[in-house]
Order: C-alpha cells, then sequence, then structure tokens
C-alpha cells in the first residue's frame, strides 16, 4: 500500500474551476502507468509505470524526451513551480535535478540515506525539500552544488507530504508519525504543530492567501488549520472507504477539489470538490491519474490501457 | 543487586569460578562476552500509510466470528546488547483476512507495553492479502526511550507467494528487504481450534 502513496502525492496541485472540460492532448501511453506528474507550464509530463520506470514525454506531442528505465529505480517526481526543473528521487536516497529546458547540466547527490518517497521544490526553485522513506525530511539548496540547509525530524516515520506558501515563507510538511508542522524557511525553525490527526495526512495545499492550509490523507476528509497557528478551523465530512492523495483550492478560493484513491478496491480514483463553507460536495466527473494547475487553469490526466488524455477543465 | 557483566566476572575470578589466561584480562573477557551475545537490530521495513495512533491496549484482538485463521504472535523486545527492554511501546497493526485495514476504528490495532522480560504477545487472525502489496504481513512500530524508533513488518514464512521457499524468495515482495522478516509459522492447537503461532523477536538500536 504505501508503495502507492508517494507516488499519489504527486497528485498535489492548484486547481482553478470545474466545468467544461477541453482536450489538450491525446498521446499513447508509453507503459501500463499508475500516475503522472504534470509540469506546471505545461509541456512535460512524467509518466510513473507500474514496473517502476518512468518515461519524460513532451506535451501536447507525446514525443518520448527521457526514459529511465526500471533498474534505475526511480521513485518520484516532482516539477518546480515555473516548470523549469525536474528533479527525480532513487530508490537508494539519491536525487537527481536536470533542467527542462536543456540549458544546465544535471545535478545528481545523495539527498537522503534511503528511497526517495517525497519531492516537492519551494516556490524560488533554487530550494528542494527531500523525503526519504522513514527519515526526517532534508532541505537542499540548489544554488550551485547542493547544500544541506537544514533538517527536519519526525518522532518517527518520514515526509508523507510537503507544500509551501505562497510567498515560500512557510513550509508545511506531514509525517509518519501523523504530526503537521510549520517550519519558518528564513530559519527552518519550527513555528507551530498539530498533532491532533490519528491517521497520516497525504496532501497539503495553502490557499492562495496563504493564512489557511487544507489538509487530507488517510482518514479521507478535507481538514483546514490556520497557517498562523496550527489550530483546526474546520472539517468536511468523511468520503470512506478511499484516502485523500490530493487537495487544492479552486480559483474562486472557496472550495476546494480533492483526489481519492483506494487501491484496496472499496472505490475507483475520483475527483471530489467540496464547498468549504457550506460542506457540499459535488463529483468531477473523472478518474484522475494526475492534475496541474497550467496558465490558471485545471488540467487534469486520464488513462486508459493505452492512451493517456490531458485535458483541460474551466 | 543486579550485576553488570565486568562486575560479575571479577566476582567469578575473585572465587575461581573463572580462571583467565595469562594473555586474557577481564575487560577483554568482558567484551568478547558482550560481542557473542550482540543482537543484530531487526529490519526496517516501512510504516506504511496506515497507521493510527492511540491504539487500545488489547492483547485479544481476534473476535468471534471474524474470517481468518487465529494467530497467536509474541516476541521479546531487546537491545543489541541482548537486555530486554521493559519500558518500550509497541504499536502493532495488520489488515482482517479480506485485506482491508479499519481506518475509522482500531480493529486489529493495538499498542502494547511488555513486561519486565521485554515479553509481548496478542492473539489475532491471520492478515490477507490486499492488491497493491504482494505479502501478508504485520506493522510493527516500537519506540522506547534512549531508542531509536524501530519501523518494521513481520511476515509469515507460510505465504504462498514464498512457494516454500522464502530464503530464495522474499524479495518477491520489494518492500521485504531481510529474510529475517519472514519468520516460521507454527500450527498448533489450543484445544479449541488450529492457532498459527508465531514468534518475531524485536532488536532495537541505542539512540
Amino acid at each position: 500500500m504505501r508503495s502507492l502513496v508517494p507516488m499519489a502525492l504527486l497528485f498535489s496541485c492548484a486547481l482553478s474551476a470545474p466545468g467544461a472540460s477541453k482536450p489538450i492532448a491525446t498521446m499513447q501511453l508509453p507503459c501500463p502507468a499508475y500516475f503522472q506528474t504534470l509540469s506546471p507550464d505545461g509541456t512535460q509530463l512524467v509518466v510513473t509505470c507500474r514496473d517502476m520506470s518512468m518515461v519524460v514525454l513532451s506535451v501536447p506531442e507525446g514525443k518520448t524526451l527521457r526514459t529511465i528505465p526500471v533498474e534505475s529505480k526511480a521513485y518520484s517526481a516532482a516539477y518546480s513551480s515555473d516548470g523549469k526543473w525536474l528533479a527525480i528521487g532513487y530508490q537508494g536516497g539519491s536525487v537527481e535535478v536536470t533542467s527542462t529546458k536543456g540549458t544546465a547540466s544535471a545535478q545528481r547527490w545523495q539527498g537522503g540515506p534511503r528511497r526517495i518517497d517525497l519531492l516537492s521544490f519551494l516556490p524560488d526553485g533554487k530550494t528542494l525539500v527531500v523525503g526519504p522513506s522513514d527519515e526526517a525530511a532534508r532541505v537542499w539548496s540548489l544554488s550551485e552544488t547542493p547544500k544541506l540547509v537544514a533538517t527536519l525530524p519526525f518522532e518517527f516515520g518520514g515526509a508523507s507530504a510537503a507544500a509551501a506558501s505562497p510567498d515560500g515563507k512557510l513550509l508545511v510538511i506531514a509525517g509518519g508519525d501523523t504530526a503537521v508542522r510549520f517550519y519558518d524557511t528564513a530559519t527552518w525553525q519550527k513555528t507551530h504543530e498539530n498533532r491532533n490527526f490519528l491517521l497520516e495526512s497525504f496532501a497539503l495545499q495553502f490557499t492562495p492567501d496563504g493564512k489557511q492550509v487544507l489538509v487530507g490523507g488517510a482518514d479521507a476528509r478535507i481538514t483546514v488549520l490556520d497557517a498562523a497557528t496550527a489550530k483546526q478551523v474546520k472539517q468536511l465530512p468523511t468520503d470512506g472507504g478511499s484516502y485523500i492523495v490530493g487537495v487544492s483550492m479552486m480559483g474562486d478560493q472557496h472550495r476546494a477539489a480533492t483526489v481519492y484513491l483506494d487501491d484496496a478496491g472499496k472505490k475507483p480514483p475520483h475527483a471530489v470538490v467540496w464547498d468549504l463553507a457550506s460542506g457540499k460536495s459535488s463529483a468531477l466527473g473523472v478518474a484522475p491519474t494526475c492534475c496541474e494547475s497550467v496558465a490558471g487553469k485545471l488540467w487534469m490526466c486520464s488513462a486508459d490501457d493505452k492512451t493517456l488524455t490531458v485535458s483541460q477543465h474551466d | 543487586m543486579k550485576l553488570n557483566r565486568r562486575e560479575l566476572l571479577e566476582r567469578c575470578a575473585v572465587f575461581g569460578a573463572v580462571t583467565l589466561a595469562s594473555s586474557v584480562s577481564l575487560p577483554m573477557l568482558a567484551a568478547a562476552w558482550d560481542e557473542a551475545e550482540r543482537k543484530k537490530t531487526t529490519p526496517h521495513s516501512e510504516l506504511g500509510p496506515f497507521f493510527k495512533r492511540e491504539a487500545p491496549h488489547d492483547t485479544m484482538l481476534r473476535k468471534p466470528g471474524d474470517a481468518g485463521m487465529p494467530m497467536a504472535l509474541s516476541g521479546v523486545v531487546y537491545d543489541t546488547r541482548g537486555d530486554v527492554v521493559p519500558d518500550a511501546k509497541i504499536d502493532i497493526w495488520h489488515t482482517d483476512n479480506a485485506g482491508f485495514y479499519d481506518i475509522d476504528g482500531y480493529r486489529f490495532r493495538t499498542q502494547l507495553i511488555p513486561g519486565p522480560k521485554g515479553a509481548y504477545a496478542i492473539d489475532s487472525v491471520v492478515p490477507g492479502h490486499y492488491p497493491s502489496r504482494v505479502c501478508q504481513h504485520v506493522h510493527y512500530l516500537v519506540t522506547a526511550s534512549g531508542h531509536k524508533p524501530l519501523i518494521t513488518q513481520m511476515y509469515f514464512a507460510t505465504d504462498p507467494v514464498f512457494d516454500g521457499d522464502p530464503a530464495k524468495n522474499y524479495t518477491r515482495d520489494p518492500l521485504c528487504g531481510s529474510v529475517d522478516l519472514v519468520r516460521p509459522v507454527m500450527i498448533k492447537s489450543d484445544g479449541n481450534q488450529m492457532v498459527a503461532a508465531v514468534t518475531f523477536d524485536l532488536v532495537m538500536e541505542r539512540a
């Protein structure tokens, strides 16, 4: 089960508003795949294959830009928010950062002692949060040679989700110990934490104003935290039989889109939009395998055995 | 009064219970003895996404009518010096026989504190397989002051995945990083029913 969840974290995205969908690209799926990671500029996506190989495709052409064979044991991937950098985490704890435009040579270093489950860029594109399996998270500065700038410990377990505030001044990170912690990114001192979660959280998303954080996870419901205190503001109903792997504010700032997954077979992957004020929900009508905010619009992937479709939802 | 190894050896030497060759000192003998009894830290196997805090302190996780082979799971918590860790906290959780974790409640979840001898024991059912995991398994989280948290999983040698040869086939589950985590299963009767008895000792590393 755990093996799927870090990949599912790739769903984390910022959404605009649901409505009519418009196809962006239809391409051949290079391998049976669990999930894809779409770059925020909409020009690339990473396909995570079921055999744990990875394929980087151009969008919308579907041209293979790079194949990372199964022997390399790539495990996690993340794009910087400007889409210029792609980070890939490997089984043995190494991390690679490459320029998506081919303008700089790749950097590869030992980012952690174990398999890299989580990668998350800060908005500056120069700071990378690395989450090794069941180990403290590491924060790396990517200026020239990667430099370790902070270690973010957990009581036990490793990082299961991370998100930076829109201004990059706060990092919120969830751990296997079920706590959600806030860090000041200038000093990397912990500012607050919430230890009220009984189960692990897999998705974190700041509201656009940076004042609140949406948290979702194994409890299958959105919890809203105050970013200044880490205290719970509200909690939405559960969607039993599945768990949340992605949660994001919609462009109207009062609704949140949530991606659910359940690999125990009780429910298929699905997406739900929640009105945060009323707690009412509506299905988004897709079985998403990726989502990303591209130029303020919601892009989502869906896949069958052979075809991958990227569509825009206005 | 509990003597440490060196004190015990000194006392034995004084009373003639131990005779040392001229080339062997007591500290050397104590160190060699320590080394011989040193235990290997239980291999790590990941926490998984469905750990739940605040599990009840139950030893009987099986309820009447639960599907699945009854399981008796027991062991002792040691440190790498072979000393028991009586103040450890052991969280144990696994799926039901159909392969589902209880997220809403605490079925098949417990937190135990072993007694002075470091021993723990629970009664449950053998967990099922679920789609994204290859092997049946039981999760453990063990914490104790002065020790590194131990996160691991126990696997069953009888799991069909291993084809009867866990030493050869344990890597069929990519999360099972060591054959030491695959434990033999003894089928025995408790007088009323057949029970799968498994012993899984846990060895913690000092912080």
